[in-house]
């Protein structure tokens, strides 16, 4: 049993370097963690949170090799000479992707498994599985298959596995990233009401302004390897940048005031209410199988030039489905989807491809190619097109994503960001109409989400563009058009202003107000539209 | 294109027997049917596969792509290899024989001849049996075992712990390996990719899947990492391990156990003890061609 005096975890002037680098990931850093305690590391991509993160649940060095210095106390003895599974009895890790941290083929079996590998009798390990389940309130989801649980579901269900093995000290790995933003509260809260029960928590996030609803006891900012902030929120929402980690609205519109923000001009074609739409949805609905459940429900939509449209919706309410349905990819059960006029159950995707370019949410899903060049000419040389298009098609776009000086190199040596412009080089190439994205920013940090919409959306070439988030801010900056998708049916549509006018309609579809929502609808009068914080700055009194 | 597995509890003779005196009996079949070429036995083991698979109560359309597979499988080894090649024959088919069709036959006119023995025939018939009885028992194992069962089953047959969860892992990642290769291949089809395009030689066709492979993949490679993190933060590995899932033995188990040593104690002794071990024909074959 630890001792009350000693503090849970202590970090002294530690440094770590990666044998595969030369520079050091991390340097000089030093942390303390109480019992009880919310700490928030924010930082961007890149600034060494996973790298100490592993030195404290001691993947670093037992998995990843490298020259280390400094001390890591848990409970006042040194981790030097503990092996993974002492380390684990003390320190609970939830990684970013609870999809890849499953083991389990069901719950209980999965909340199991760390007390499986301590060699737990089995009478012991099942009342504290199911203690670790009632306290995530989701002893319902015992006997469920991991499967077929939503993506809220399956990180609380890893965090119960997680929780099983009583830790004292838990490390959460931006645990918002895959959450919609009703999700995203529920676990915030359950980490709240964890440290009050008397965890320690590290919680690394990027989404700074949504973790201040838990009040944490203390924020690190990390820059470069190094901490540069630590702190209370008030200091912190003073000194870091806010293009690096998403600060309050208001923060952020005090601190921009006198700095001019960076012009945005959309690429987009203006609106013509009156022309014929590129994609019409006229009453789909769609089930996967005769014997399934019915998944959309009568959606009437049309895409026409000049429109930028966020698609929002909760987790599993039909946005993926929905695009899918456009592309033919799926054909609706009944109703009809026209693409240009044309009905998607006459034509193929490969002929759809012409009119609408669909990037995923994740570039590893389709990058293959040996270059760069090949993967952007991949796309056209499907269509048909002649050997000179397809160059000049291949130049037009690396050109759009300013990565001219990677043709030659294979797309999968790139880094995420750059593998994600290329991901959209090789749908740009097709010259399509309309562009449509899955999750743009999903898997990057604020400042590179940012910078990456900024460029999108001022590249020319596209007639209209559509994309799916969850993120209520980067729909209410970046289009034109919102359309809110709740259990299969399309229950909003509309500007930004119509859409997100009533808070507690916002909530009964699983969207939260956020601080620049709120920012906008009190400067409404005056803006005319809704605008980024940076430029709300320049225009308040 | 990925067989997605499908077990669900049938309330079957097979559902109440224990894994392990299941995967016992399949290795006994596998075990007799590959050491004899008698056909008195490789009846005999035929007619237990088939009573072993009734028992399950699968139904053709839980099982039939399973069975497609198989077919495809049991198409090449007999009709090509053994009936027009004769190769598969080699070393166990003595050379020479009688012919089916001595004089030859006529086909679109023409004459032809066609070395196909009557033993060769048996041949195509006795190994007919032989796959049968071993696909029978072992296509019906991931329909009717319960996904958590693998684990401790492996373990308590003998196998380290290590290999054990790695059994029961993979089938834990077969739906999201299933989910990725969907992903990618919509991925690609969005960008004009069409799989049945795929013409020409074999090489071209490999090609032509490598939009589909690379990704599928590399994304395994990558989230592999993941997962054997995510094992090592819960301490798998470093001691012995315990096992959620119960598994109990009853009378009836160790009877089954009891039939399998039986069947294949009764099979190698007649094999090895009293030559049944040989390819023969029974004579009432050779009465059918004359």
């Amino acid at each position: 049993m630890p001792e009350p005096q000693v503090p849970p975890l202590v970090i002294q002037d530690l440094g770590f370097r990666y044998n595969s680098r030369r520079t050091p990931a991390i340097e000089d850093i030093n942390l303390q963690l109480e019992p009880g305690q919310v700490v928030l590391l924010a930082g961007s991509s890149g600034c060494g949170k996973t790298t100490l993160m592993r030195c404290v649940n001691g993947l670093i060095p037992h998995t990843y090799r490298g020259f280390m210095q400094g001390e890591i106390e848990l409970y006042g003895k040194s981790v030097k000479g503990m092996g993974l599974s002492d380390i684990s009895k003390h320190v609970g890790t939830l990684l970013q992707d609870p999809e890849r941290q499953i083991l389990g083929t069901y719950v209980i079996n999965e909340v199991c498994f760390g007390l499986e590998s301590q060699g737990m009798p089995r009478e012991e390990m099942i009342p504290k599985a199911e203690k670790a389940l009632e306290r995530l309130h989701i002893l319902h989801l015992r006997d469920k298959e991991t499967h077929y649980t939503s993506g809220g579901e399956k990180q609380k269900v890893a965090l119960a596995g997680v929780l099983a093995m009583e830790p004292g000290i838990l490390l959460l790995d931006e645990p918002l990233a895959s959450l919609d933003p009703a999700s995203a509260r529920e676990a915030l809260l359950a980490f709240r009401e964890l440290a009050n029960e008397g965890l320690s928590i590290l919680l690394v996030e990027h989404r700074v302004e949504d973790v201040l609803q838990i009040n944490p006891e203390k924020v690190i900012y990390m820059d470069n390897g190094r901490i540069t902030y630590e702190g209370d929120v008030e200091g912190l929402l003073e000194t870091a940048d806010y293009t690096r980690i998403k600060l309050p609205a208001q923060t952020v519109m005090r601190r921009a005031k006198g700095i001019p923000p960076k012009e945005r001009r959309l690429a987009v074609p203006a609106l013509d209410p009156t022309s014929e739409p590129l994609v019409s949805f006229q009453d789909v609905s769609f089930r996967y199988k005769a014997d399934n459940p019915e998944v959309l429900h009568g959606i009437n939509l049309d895409v026409r030039a000049g429109e930028v449209i966020a698609i929002l919706g909760h987790n599993g309410s039909g946005k993926t489905t929905t695009v899918k349905q456009a592309l033919g990819m799926l054909k609706p059960t009944s109703g009809h989807v026209l693409l240009e006029g044309v009905e998607t159950k006459k034509t193929t995707v490969a002929n759809a491809a012409r009119t609408i370019g669909y990037v995923f949410q994740s570039p590893s899903q389709m990058l293959f190619a040996p270059t760069v060049r090949e993967e952007l000419a991949f796309g056209p040389e499907n269509l048909g097109l002649s050997k000179e298009k397809v160059t000049e098609n291949v130049d037009w776009a690396i050109e759009a994503v300013h990565l001219e000086q990677e043709l030659p190199t294979p797309p999968l040596a790139l880094s995420f960001g750059q593998q994600k412009r290329v991901s959209i080089a090789s749908v740009l190439s097709m010259r399509s109409r309309i562009l449509m994205m899955d999750e743009p920013t999903a898997g990057q940090d604020y400042w590179n989400y940012q910078s990456f919409m900024d460029t999108i959306l001022q590249t020319p070439g596209f007639d209209a563009i559509l994309f799916i988030t969850h993120d209520l801010d980067l729909a209410l900056t970046y289009a034109n058009r919102v359309v809110v998708l709740y259990g299969g049916q399309v229950v909003a549509d509309g500007s930004p202003h119509e859409v997100f006018a009533d808070d507690e309609q916002l909530m009964q579809w699983r969207l939260l107000p956020t601080s620049l929502l709120k920012l906008n609808r009190q400067m409404y009068a005056q803006t005319g539209q809704f605008l980024r914080a940076e430029t709300l700055s320049q225009l308040a009194g | 294109m990925l067989v997605a597995w499908n077990y669900r509890y049938r309330n079957s003779l097979i559902d109440r027997i224990d894994p392990r005196a299941r995967f016992i009996f399949s290795f006994a079949v596998l075990l007799a049917a590959t050491s004899t070429w008698n056909p008195l036995l490789l009846a005999i083991i035929f007619l237990f596969s088939i009573l072993w698979y009734a028992s399950a109560k699968l139904s053709w359309q839980d099982t039939k792509r399973g069975w497609l597979m198989i077919s495809i499988l049991l198409f090449t080894m007999i009709v090509v290899n053994t009936i027009i090649t004769g190769g598969g024959a080699g070393g166990v088919v003595p050379e020479g024989g009688q012919l089916v069709w001595p004089e030859g036959f006529n086909l679109f006119g023409r004459h032809m001849t066609f070395g196909l023995t009557v033993e060769r025939l048996w041949f195509a018939v006795a190994q007919l049996m032989r796959i049968l009885s071993i696909s029978l028992v072992f296509i019906m194992i991931p329909y009717t075992m319960d996904s958590r069962a693998y684990g401790v089953t492996f373990r308590k047959l003998g196998l380290p712990d290590r290999l054990a969860y790695t059994m029961e892992l993979s089938f834990r990642f077969i739906p999201t390996l299933a989910r990725n290769f969907q992903v990618t291949l919509d991925a690609q089809r969005a960008r004009g990719f069409e799989l049945d395009s795929a013409k020409g030689g074999v090489l071209n066709k490999i090609r032509r899947i490598a939009p589909l492979i690379i990704p599928v993949t590399m994304n395994a490679i990558v989230s592999s990492e993941d997962i054997a993190n995510a094992m090592d933060l819960r301490g798998f590995g470093q001691q012995k391990r315990t096992w959620l899932y119960e598994l109990k033995f009853h009378w009836w188990d160790y009877a089954v156990i009891g039939l399998a040593v039986l069947l294949l104690g009764t099979v190698l002794y007649l094999a090895y003890g009293h030559g049944m071990r040989l390819f023969e024909v029974p004579p009432w074959w050779y009465g059918l061609f004359n």
